[in-house]
C-alpha cells in the first residue's frame, strides 16, 4: 500500500487530494488567525482555497510533475518511453505522454461531459414543456442551464477539438509526437479536474452557479459558494486550453515533416494551427475577468461595485474579448475537419486552398474586433455599435468563402455518401442557416429587439450543434478507424445522423419563431402564449437526446467488436492513412518525406508523402534512453 | 477494447529504440518559441487587468491615485533592483554559455537574491499603504495589478531556485543550457512587466 | 442542368421567401420604430432565404448528380484546385450585399438613436429583484406605479436603473431595450402608437425570479391617461398621508407604492388584486389565494412570506423584512386593506 502511494497513480492522487484538503485547511485557518479575521474557521473560506489549490495536489499526485521535479531537482532523468502508449485499458487513466493515448483520454472524457451536460437541457426542456412550474424550482433551473452551457463549452467543444487534433495532427505533419509530451498529459488531467468541479456545485450550500456560463457581474459576484466553483474550474479549462495550443503551435512550427512547407500541410493542420493562435492570445481574458469575480467575492474587491467606482460592464468588456473569439475556438477546428472529410469523399483536391488557409486566418484577427456585438443593448456608449457592426458584418465574408469553398469542392467529384459524408454535407447547410441569423444579429436595429430571446437561442445552437457538433461526429467517425482500427457500423451511424438531423431541426428551429414574438431566454417559464411552440420543442428535444445513445452504442460495441479496419480504408492521401490502424507505438520508423500536396486527388500516382525505412540503429544506441533538455 | 496503439508489423522491436527524431521545420528552437508563447498569454493577462485599470480610472473617473498616494519612489527603487536582476540573469546566462561555473553559480544567487528583495520591499508597502482592496475600486485595480505582478515575481522566483539547484548541481553547461535560458526569459518578461505595471499606476 | 438547378434555386427562394414572411413573427407594432424594424426584418429574409436555398440546393443537387455509382470506387474527380475567377466573384457580391445591409441599417440605427426633442416625457424606469417601478413626473406631481402607463403618440423617453443586479427592460411591442445596469443610467426613447395593454418583459437574468419579472404597460389616449395618473397620484399618496388619515387609504397606499422611505417593495409590485388595479404576476393572485384567509394569516403571510409557498412559485422571491420597513400603522392598514378587498368588503 505504501508502495502504492509512492508511484505516480490514483492511489496516490487520493491520497494527495486529502493532504491538499489538510493544507488548504491549514492555510485558511492559519491566515485568517494571523489577520485576525474572526471566525478563525470559515467553511466557505476553506472551500474557495481548496477549489484553488486541491486540484493541484491531485495533478501532483496522478504523475503530472514527477519527471520535471525530477529534473528541476538536478537528479538523473531517464527517458525510457515507459509512460508512453497503451498496452493495455489501464494506460489510459493514467498519465501517459503518447498524443494517440491522450487524444483518446480527451475524447472519452469530453463526450462523458457531453452527456451529462446534455442531460441538462433535457432537464431544461422537461421544465419548459408547459408553462408553470414542472419539476424543479427556478434556482435548480437556472443552474441547470448554466452548467449545461458551461460543460458542453468549455468541457466538450473545446476539448474535443483538441483530443482528435492531438491524435491526429502530429500524424499528419509526419512528427513522432507533440512538442511538450509531459505538457500535453498535464493539459490533459486538468480536464476531468474542472468538469468534477463544475459538477460538484451542485452539492454546495445555495446550490450550483447559477448565473449563465456568462456569469456576469454583480449577479455572479453577489451568488452563492456554487459560482465559486464555476470561476475556477474555469481557470483549470482555460489554462488546460492554452498549454494545448501552445503545444500546437509549436509542434507545427517545428516538427513538420521535411518537404511540409506551409503551403502543403493539410487544412487541418491549419485549421488547428488557427485555433491554437487564438486560444493562446484570447483565453487569458477570461481567466481574468474570473480572477476579478473571485477577488471580489472573496476578498472584497470593487472590481464591479459601483459604489465603490467600480465598473459592472467592465466585466463584459473583458468577458466577451475572449468569449467571441472562443466561438471561434469552437468552430475553426470543425471547418478543418470538413474539409478533411470532403477532400476524401468527393476524391477531389479543396476547392481554392489558398483562400481556405487565409480566411482562417482572417477569421482569427477579425475575431478579435467584433467582441461588443454581445452587448449591443449593455448600456455601453452608443458609439461603438456602428463599427462593432461593420466588424461583424465582415467576418461574414472569409466564413462565406469557406462554405462556397467546400460546395465548389463537392461540385464534379465522386461523391461517397456515408456516415462521415452525411455529418459534412449536414453541416454545410445547418451551418450556412447559423450564419445567416448571425448576419442578422450583427445588424443591430433587429438585435436590439431580439437580444436574450430564444431568437440567439436558436443561433447559438445551430452554430454549434448544427455546426460545431456535426463536425465533431463527422470528424469521430472518419478517425474511428484510424484510433481503434475497428470500423463503426455504417447503418447505425445513418440513423444516428437522419434522427439528430430531423429532431434537431424541429428542435431549434422553432425557436428563432418565439424568440421575435418575445419569448425571453434563461426564464424558468414563460407567458401562455408560447406553451404550444415549447411542447413541441421539448418533445423533439427528448427524441434528439434519445438518438445520441445510438452514437454511444455503435462507437462502444464497434471499438470491442467491429470489423477489423485495414491502414487506409478511405484512400485517403494524407499522412495519418499510410500508417497501420491504430499506429505504431511511435507513429514511424522513421519520419516520412513530403512531396506533394495533400488534396492531389485526380492525379494518377499522385503522392502527398513517402513513408522512409527507418536507418539501422544498433541496439542499446543513442536514441534509446536520452537526458531530457538540459 | 484495443490498445490505441500496437506495434506494426514492419516495425523493428520498440522496446530497443524510441521514436524517430523529429526533423526541425524551423530554425527557432523548440522550447524558446514554447515559452514566448507563454508570455504572450502572460502579457494578454496583464493586458485584461491594464483594461481594469483602464475602465476604472479614465471611464469611470474613480479618484486616482487611491488613498493618499502611491509610493513613487519605493517603488522606482524596485524597478531599478528588478533591471539589476535582468542584468544579473543575463551575465548567468552568458556564463553558461562560456561554462563559467562560478559566473553561473554567483550570478543565479545574486538574481534570486536581488528578486526576493522586490517582493520583500512590495509586501512591506502593502503594509503601509494606508488603504485596503476593498477601499475603492482604483485600491482594488492597484492591488489587483501589483499583485498579478507578485505573484509572477514568486513564479519566476521558483524557477530561479530550480535553476540555481541544477546550477550547484553542475547540472548546467556550454552543452545543455536551455533548462536556464528559458526560466531567464521568463525572468526578463517579470522584469519588463514591471516597468509597464510601474509606468502606468504609479507614474501615469 | 445548372440553368435548372438556377430555377429550381429561383422557385425555391420565392416559395420559401412567401412562406418566411407571413408566419407571425412580431408583436403588434405599439411603436413608431416598429414598422421600421419590422420592415428591415423582411429585407433581412427577403436575401436571406435565397443563400440558404441556393447553399443547400447545391448541396443536395452534388449529391444527386455525382454521387458515387456501383463501380466507381476507385475512381477520382477532376484535380480542380480553384478559379480565381469564381473566388473573386463570391468574395466580391457578399461584400456588397452586406455593405448595402450593414448601411441600411447603420441609417435605421441613427434614427433610432436620435436624441429625444426637448421636453420629451421622461419615466424612470427601475428594476429591482424581481419586479419594475416606474416614476414619471406629471402635472399632478410624481407618480411611483408598478404598472407602466403612457400617452398614445407622445415621445417618451425611458430612463432606466438597477438597484441590484442587472436587468433589461424591454417591451416586445414597442421593439426597444437596454439593460438596467447598477451604478448607471441607460436609457431610449420612442413614441407609443398604439392603444392597449402590452407586455413588460426582463430580458437579462437577474436571478431565481427572472422569469417573473413579467408586467405590463397600458397606452391610453392623453386625457385618459392624465386622469389615471391624477388618481394615482391621489391614492399614491403624492404628499404623505396626514396622521390620522383614512386607515384605507393608507393601505391602498402601501399596497399600490410601498414605502420609498424604506425601500419596501409594492405589494403591487407582484400581486394582482382587483380592488387596487395591479396585474402583476410575479406571485399569486391575491384574490384567489386568500379567498379563505382572515386578517391575521395575511399579516403572518406577509412578515414571515416563505414559512409556506403556494404551488408553483418559489420560496426566497417575496421580501421577507416587511416587519422591519413597514410601520406597524402601515401594516395594519394594509392588512386591513387587502382583506376588505379580497373579501369584497372595500
Amino acid at each position: 500500500m505504501a508502495a502504492k502511494i509512492r508511484q505516480p497513480g490514483w492511489y496516490r492522487a487520493i491520497a494527495f487530494t486529502f493532504l491538499g484538503i489538510a493544507v488548504c485547511l491549514g492555510l485558511s485557518t492559519g491566515l485568517r488567525a494571523a489577520f485576525n479575521v474572526d471566525p478563525v474557521y470559515d467553511g466557505t473560506a476553506v472551500l474557495q482555497i481548496s477549489l484553488l489549490m486541491v486540484p493541484i495536489f491531485f495533478l501532483g499526485g496522478i504523475g503530472c510533475f514527477d519527471y520535471w521535479l525530477r529534473w528541476a531537482s538536478g537528479r538523473k532523468v531517464v527517458d525510457d518511453h515507459a509512460d508512453h502508449g497503451a498496452k493495455s485499458w489501464r494506460d489510459y487513466f493514467k498519465v501517459n505522454t503518447d498524443h494517440k493515448v491522450i487524444g483518446i483520454q480527451y475524447i472519452t472524457v469530453s463526450f462523458f461531459f457531453m452527456f451529462i451536460g446534455g442531460l441538462m437541457a433535457m432537464l431544461v426542456r422537461a421544465e419548459l414543456a408547459a408553462p408553470g412550474r414542472q419539476f424543479i424550482d427556478p434556482n435548480t433551473y437556472n443552474g441547470a442551464f448554466s452548467v449545461h452551457a458551461t460543460l458542453l463549452i468549455f468541457l466538450f467543444v473545446i476539448p474535443v477539438f483538441a483530443g482528435i487534433a492531438n491524435y491526429v495532427l502530429p500524424l499528419m505533419i509526419g512528427a513522432p509526437d507533440m512538442a511538450f509530451p509531459r505538457l500535453n498529459a498535464l493539459s490533459f488531467w486538468m480536464l476531468p479536474l474542472a468538469g468534477t468541479m463544475m459538477l460538484l456545485s451542485f452539492l454546495a450550500p445555495g446550490g450550483s452557479f447559477a448565473a449563465g456560463w456568462t456569469a456576469y457581474a454583480p449577479l455572479s459576484v453577489d451568488a452563492p459558494i456554487g459560482q465559486s466553483f464555476f470561476t475556477i474550474a474555469v481557470q483549470f479549462a482555460g489554462a488546460s486550453s492554452i498549454a494545448t495550443a501552445l503545444n500546437f503551435l509549436v509542434t507545427i512550427i517545428t516538427m513538420r515533416a521535411p518537404g511540409m512547407t506551409f503551403f502543403r500541410m493539410p487544412l487541418l493542420v491549419w485549421a488547428n494551427f488557427s485555433t491554437s493562435l487564438l486560444v493562446v492570445i484570447a483565453t487569458p481574458f477570461i481567466a481574468a475577468s474570473q480572477f476579478m469575480v473571485l477577488l471580489d467575492r472573496a476578498l472584497g474587491f470593487n472590481f464591479f461595485s459601483p459604489a465603490a467606482g467600480g465598473d459592472v460592464l467592465m466585466y463584459q468588456h473583458v468577458f466577451w474579448f475572449y468569449s467571441h473569439p472562443a466561438v471561434y475556438i469552437m468552430m475553426l477546428p470543425g471547418f478543418g475537419i470538413i474539409s478533411e472529410v470532403l477532400a476524401t469523399r468527393a476524391r477531389k483536391p479543396v476547392f481554392g486552398y489558398r483562400m481556405m488557409a487565409f480566411s482562417l486566418l482572417a477569421i482569427v484577427l477579425l475575431g478579435f474586433t467584433v467582441w461588443a456585438h454581445h452587448m449591443f443593448v449593455s448600456g455601453m456608449s452608443n458609439w461603438i455599435r456602428i463599427p462593432m457592426m461593420v466588424t461583424t458584418a465582415i467576418i461574414a465574408i472569409p466564413t462565406g468563402i469557406k462554405i462556397f469553398s467546400w460546395i465548389a469542392t463537392l461540385w464534379r467529384g465522386v461523391l461517397k455518401i456515408d456516415t462521415p459524408m452525411l455529418w459534412a454535407v449536414g453541416f454545410i447547410s445547418m451551418f450556412t442557416l447559423g450564419g445567416i441569423s448571425g448576419v442578422m444579429l450583427a445588424m443591430v436595429p433587429l438585435d436590439i429587439h431580439v437580444s436574450d430571446t430564444y431568437f440567439i437561442v436558436a443561433h447559438i445552437h445551430y452554430v454549434l450543434f448544427g455546426g460545431s457538433l456535426f463536425t465533431i461526429f463527422a470528424g469521430i467517425y472518419f478517425w474511428f478507424p484510424k484510433m481503434t482500427g475497428r470500423m463503426f457500423n455504417e447503418r447505425l451511424g445513418k440513423i444516428h445522423f437522419w434522427l439528430t438531423f430531423i429532431f434537431f431541426n424541429v428542435t431549434f428551429a422553432p425557436m428563432h419563431l418565439i424568440g421575435v414574438q418575445g419569448m425571453p431566454r434563461r426564464v424558468s417559464d414563460y407567458a401562455d402564449q408560447f406553451a404550444t411552440w415549447n411542447m413541441i420543442i421539448s418533445i423533439s428535444s427528448f427524441i434528439l437526446g434519445l438518438s445520441s445513445l445510438i452514437f454511444l452504442y455503435n462507437m462502444i460495441v464497434s471499438w470491442r467488436s467491429g470489423p477489423k479496419a485495414g491502414d487506409n480504408p478511405w484512400n485517403s492521401l494524407t499522412i495519418e492513412w499510410q500508417v497501420s490502424s491504430p499506429p505504431p507505438i511511435f507513429n514511424f520508423d522513421a519520419i516520412p518525406s513530403v512531396v506533394g500536396g495533400p488534396y492531389e486527388y485526380g492525379v494518377p500516382g499522385a503522392v502527398h508523402a513517402v513513408l522512409n525505412k527507418a536507418e539501422p540503429v544498433a541496439v542499446g544506441a543513442a536514441s534509446d534512453s536520452h537526458e531530457g533538455t538540459d | 477494447m484495443e490498445a490505441a496503439s500496437i506495434p506494426s508489423p514492419v516495425a523493428h522491436d520498440d522496446h530497443h529504440h524510441g521514436p524517430p527524431e523529429a526533423n526541425q521545420s524551423s530554425r527557432v528552437n523548440r522550447e524558446v518559441l514554447g515559452i514566448l508563447l507563454f508570455i504572450i498569454s502572460e502579457i494578454m493577462l496583464f493586458g485584461a487587468f491594464f483594461a481594469a485599470y483602464f475602465f476604472i480610472r479614465v471611464v469611470s473617473a474613480d479618484q486616482w491615485p487611491p488613498g493618499d498616494g502611491l509610493p513613487v519612489a519605493v517603488a522606482a527603487t524596485n524597478a531599478a533592483i528588478l533591471l539589476s536582476s535582468s542584468v544579473t540573469m543575463h551575465w548567468t546566462d552568458l556564463s553558461a554559455k562560456r561554462g563559467n561555473q562560478a559566473g553561473m553559480r554567483i550570478g543565479i544567487v545574486t538574481t534570486f537574491l536581488l528578486g526576493c528583495t522586490f517582493l520583500f520591499i512590495q509586501i512591506n508597502e502593502y503594509l503601509h499603504l494606508g488603504f485596503q482592496p476593498k477601499t475603492s475600486a482604483s485600491a482594488s485595480v492597484f492591488f489587483g495589478l501589483t499583485g498579478l505582478h507578485g505573484a509572477h515575481v514568486v513564479i519566476g522566483l521558483l524557477l530561479l531556485w530550480m535553476s540555481a539547484v541544477r546550477i550547484f548541481k553542475g547540472k548546467v553547461g556550454p552543452a545543455n543550457y536551455k533548462g536556464l535560458e528559458v526560466p531567464g526569459i521568463y525572468w526578463h518578461f517579470v522584469d519588463a512587466m514591471w516597468i509597464v505595471v510601474f509606468t502606468t499606476i504609479y507614474v501615469l | 442542368m445548372v440553368l435548372a438547378l438556377l430555377a429550381i434555386i429561383v422557385v425555391a427562394s420565392l416559395i420559401g421567401i412567401a412562406i418566411v414572411l407571413v408566419l407571425p413573427w412580431f408583436p403588434e407594432q405599439g411603436s413608431n420604430v416598429a414598422p421600421e424594424i419590422d420592415t428591415f426584418w423582411d429585407v433581412l429574409i427577403v436575401v436571406s432565404v435565397p443563400v440558404f436555398v441556393a447553399v443547400t440546393s447545391m448541396v443536395l443537387f452534388s449529391i444527386w448528380r455525382w454521387r458515387q455509382m456501383p463501380g466507381e470506387e476507385g475512381l477520382d474527380g477532376p484535380p480542380i484546385h480553384g478559379s480565381t475567377k469564381l473566388e473573386v466573384i463570391w468574395t466580391a457580391v457578399p461584400t456588397i450585399i452586406i455593405a448595402a445591409l450593414t448601411a441600411y441599417a447603420a441609417i435605421l440605427l441613427v434614427d433610432i438613436q436620435s436624441a429625444p426633442a426637448k421636453g420629451t416625457r421622461v419615466v424612470q424606469v427601475t428594476g429591482i429583484q424581481f419586479a419594475w417601478s416606474f416614476t414619471t413626473k406629471t402635472d399632478a406631481g410624481v407618480v411611483k406605479t408598478n404598472r407602466l402607463y403612457l400617452p398614445v403618440n407622445e415621445p417618451v423617453k425611458f430612463d432606466v436603473r438597477s438597484k441590484d443586479v442587472i436587468h433589461d427592460f424591454w417591451v416586445p411591442a414597442f421593439r426597444l431595450k437596454v439593460d438596467a445596469v447598477p451604478g448607471i443610467t441607460t436609457s431610449y426613447s420612442l413614441t407609443p402608437t398604439k392603444l392597449g395593454t402590452f407586455d413588460v418583459v426582463c430580458a437579462e437574468l437577474c436571478g431565481l425570479g427572472h422569469a417573473y419579472m413579467r408586467q405590463t404597460v397600458t397606452v391610453l389616449p392623453r386625457e385618459r391617461y392624465d386622469a389615471v395618473m391624477a388618481g394615482i397620484a391621489d391614492e399614491a399618496g403624492v404628499k404623505p398621508l396626514p396622521a390620522g388619515a383614512d386607515s384605507a387609504a393608507l393601505g391602498k397606499q402601501v399596497f399600490v407604492a410601498g414605502n420609498p422611505q424604506t425601500g419596501a417593495t409594492a405589494c403591487g409590485a407582484c400581486h394582482t388584486m382587483k380592488a387596487a388595479g395591479t396585474n402583476a404576476v410575479a406571485g399569486p393572485n391575491l384574490d384567489e389565494m386568500l379567498a379563505e384567509d382572515n386578517a391575521a394569516s395575511i399579516k403572518e403571510m406577509i412578515v414571515k412570506p416563505n414559512i409556506e409557498i403556494v404551488k408553483g412559485y418559489s420560496k426566497g422571491v417575496m421580501p421577507a423584512n416587511y416587519a422591519s420597513t413597514l410601520s406597524k400603522a402601515q401594516l395594519d392598514a394594509l392588512v386591513k386593506y387587502i382583506d376588505q378587498s379580497v373579501h369584497g368588503k372595500g
